[in-house]
């Protein structure tokens, strides 16, 4: 970076700390082996990744379900704090909605990677099908994205960069009054979607596993649960790191407790969903996929240890227990954990299900071959793009707008 | 702390406010916005409403083919005549200029719960409620009026979860750019009559439409006139597959269907698939 003055009155060019410039370069590392990845997938086509007929969604549709789910504290937050009225958890409001813009639009960079044809992703939006879940999510997260933006912008204007602007600032601020409408919308949006990204395996009738009423509300239960704690994680990471506060931590503990009863919904759910729908009710299909799954993958161990344990036993104590919910170290052990199970648990669902070979033959010696995928080691370089990308969204933001005004003592 | 409250408050009179008028006028411009969208999109206001008119007629309902119009093209193959050789999937792969390491058309070594071996092949099932046209968020699959389930090449934008639906794997995806490839099969079993299509779009069988919509423009009769027969019909040497419009009593299809057991690959899915098997004559 060069140091220029700007011509604008009352800005001042921001002194950067070696640390800072250090984390950049770091993240500047991870764009470059990203962005060659993703120009070598743009060029070369689909076939240079280990995707196929049998497997054709992997990695990158879990990486899209997983963002999206992590990005689900700004529609709940939002909705603690303006629609139930809780304006207490106000503070957290503006880094919940980063993190979420982060989570989303990174979920949006990965989908242009992973359709064969990112020159028409605007299709959806013109040739409608109604009757595809698929339809609806992308038109969702298009109006969700679009909120955030909006929650987003008297944040974004409020910058010191932006003093000189006195017209864009009171627009940006007149944004806010919508803020109350704009939550109860996200809402109603966002539940919408984050279930229907369960409901677009849990309507699969060919395929036994996913085939389930308990897919949508599992994906919008963990997301609902998950998604705060990913804010509170961050909240508490950016404090070591600047050094003050960010948000109060009477705020992070309410939140975490929140987080906790939310997993342990989840954890109810799934655990009925196991014994019903997979243990007591199984058909020969789900029967026969299962054992599958068990023999030739490590479904066991990573549905006990990374769904269940990691996923909501471990956060789940580490969030309720008092004397781990003071301790900012286990909120963010905790949030960690949390995340790994819902990385996991949408891997599973994904890749999983599609290990299991569609049975259509009436015979009975053909089998279609088990699916195997192990991501190709250009489609983890669009993952540390995509992560990179969301890195550096939320460290710009941290450095230059005012997230956490006010709240000093 | 306290400083925060009277400025919160001031916040609260303008929810209120908001209450009264702009939540009424946002949401009658949400309920303008909802009106005008199809109308500007698909509708008669569409730009893009021309492009595909023709072609998209019978796509009124993402459901259900085949409910209006004379024709349900539709097959049946005779396992119990299937001898395996693999021609149909080469005269198709000839034809419709597939990928030969992904043909649309497979055949496969099957047995009996008895031990007795038969050969099963599959075209795409051209199902009437196909979960492929359910699922695709674009329309780029859909029902012609004769039943028949095709794609706007144009249309696809590559996402793959028609391939995750189907339940009978008859859907490929263009991985690469074959532009430059040979095809093995040509011109032993066929010329290519069909554009290949390009990468990054998911593709299937058309039951050779294009023989069908150019056969009936010239008053061909398609399942009986060669010309107008899809490719793998023709080439069968045991006259295992018959194709034909099941809509009529009197076609070869119909009337199979009357006089023999015939079963449809996962009914119980509910796809109600246009294709009729003719079990093996030692059962399944």
């Amino acid at each position: 970076m060069t140091t220029s003055t700007l011509p604008r009155k009352s800005f001042q060019f921001p002194s950067f700390s070696r640390g800072f410039l250090l984390w950049m370069g770091f993240l500047a590392v991870l764009l470059v082996i990203g962005l060659y990845s993703a120009i070598q997938v743009l060029l070369k086509g689909l076939i240079i990744t280990n995707l196929s007929d049998a497997v054709p969604w992997g990695l990158w549709i879990t990486i899209d379900l997983s963002a999206i789910a992590l990005g689900a504290g700004a529609f709940t937050l939002s909705a603690i704090v303006y629609i139930f009225g809780i304006k207490r958890l106000q503070p957290v409001i503006r880094l919940a909605v980063l993190i979420g813009f982060a989570g989303y639009t990174s979920a949006m960079v990965t989908l242009l990677m992973d359709i064969g044809r990112p020159d028409r992703f605007w299709h959806p939006w013109v040739f409608w099908n109604v009757h595809s879940v698929l339809w609806e999510v992308t038109m969702c997260i298009t109006i969700y994205l679009l909120i955030l933006v909006t929650e987003f912008a008297p944040v974004i204007v409020d910058a010191p960069f932006f003093d000189g602007w006195t017209r864009l600032r009171a627009f940006g601020h007149s944004l806010h009054k919508f803020t109350p409408f704009l939550a109860v919308l996200g809402l109603v949006i966002s539940l919408l979607h984050q279930s229907s990204l369960g409901a677009t395996y849990g309507v699969i009738k060919s395929r036994p596993i996913w085939f389930k009423p308990s897919m949508p509300i599992m994906f919008v239960l963990s997301a609902i649960a998950a998604g705060p704690a990913v804010t509170v994680g961050v909240a508490y990471v950016l404090e070591w790191i600047l050094g003050k506060r960010t948000v109060p931590h009477d705020v992070l503990r309410i939140i975490t407790r929140f987080s906790g009863v939310g997993l342990l919904a989840y954890g109810y759910i799934k655990f009925w969903d196991m014994a019903a729908v997979t243990y007591y009710g199984r058909t020969p299909g789900v029967s026969k996929a299962f054992a599958l799954l068990q023999q030739q993958t490590p479904y066991t161990f990573s549905f006990w240890v990374g769904e269940v344990i990691l996923g909501i036993l471990v956060p789940a104590v580490l969030f309720l227990v008092p004397r781990f919910n003071k301790n900012p170290a286990a909120a963010v052990v905790g949030a960690l954990s949390a995340m790994t199970g819902i990385i996991v648990h949408r891997w599973n669902v994904t890749v999983g299900g599609l290990f299991v070979p569609l049975s259509y033959s009436p015979g009975t010696a053909f089998e279609l071959p088990i699916g195997s995928y192990t991501p190709a080691p250009i489609e983890w370089g669009v993952a540390v793009l995509v992560i990179g990308y969301a890195l550096i969204v939320i460290t710009l933001a941290v450095r230059f707008l005012p997230l956490f005004e006010k709240q000093e003592h | 702390m306290t400083t925060q409250t009277p400025k919160k408050k001031t916040r609260k009179k303008a929810v209120v406010k908001l209450t009264r008028s702009d939540v009424l006028k946002i949401a009658a411009a949400a309920a303008g916005s909802i009106i005008a969208a199809p109308l500007l999109t698909t509708g008669p206001l569409s730009p893009f409403g021309q492009l595909k008119q023709g072609q998209l007629e019978g796509e009124n309902y993402a459901g259900h083919g085949a409910q209006t119009g004379q024709y349900h093209w539709g097959m049946v193959i005779n396992l119990d005549q299937c001898i395996g050789c693999e021609y149909c999937m080469r005269a198709c792969t000839a034809t419709n200029d597939v990928n030969p390491e992904e043909p649309w058309n497979i055949v496969i070594e099957e047995k009996t719960s008895g031990g007795h071996t038969f050969f099963l092949s599959r075209p795409c099932l051209h199902c009437q409620n196909a979960p492929c046209v359910e699922v695709c968020p674009v329309k780029a699959t859909y029902h012609r009026e004769d039943g028949l389930v095709v794609m706007d090449y144009d249309r696809c934008i590559g996402c793959r979860y028609c391939q995750i639906a189907c339940p009978y794997d008859a859907r490929r995806f263009n991985w690469k750019d074959r532009s430059d490839e040979e095809n093995p099969y040509v011109p032993a079993w066929g010329t290519p009559e069909v554009e290949r299509r390009p990468r990054g779009v998911v593709e299937k069988c058309t039951f050779c439409i294009h023989r069908i919509d150019a056969g009936l423009a010239k008053g061909l009769r398609p399942g009986i006139d060669r010309e107008a027969t899809p490719a793998c019909v023709n080439i069968c040497p045991v006259g295992a597959r018959v194709f034909g419009n099941l809509k009529d009593p009197e076609s070869r299809v119909s009337q199979l269907i009357a006089s023999n057991p015939t079963f449809r690959l996962r009914d119980e899915l509910g796809t109600d698939a246009s294709v009729y098997y003719i079990p093996p004559r030692e059962g399944l």
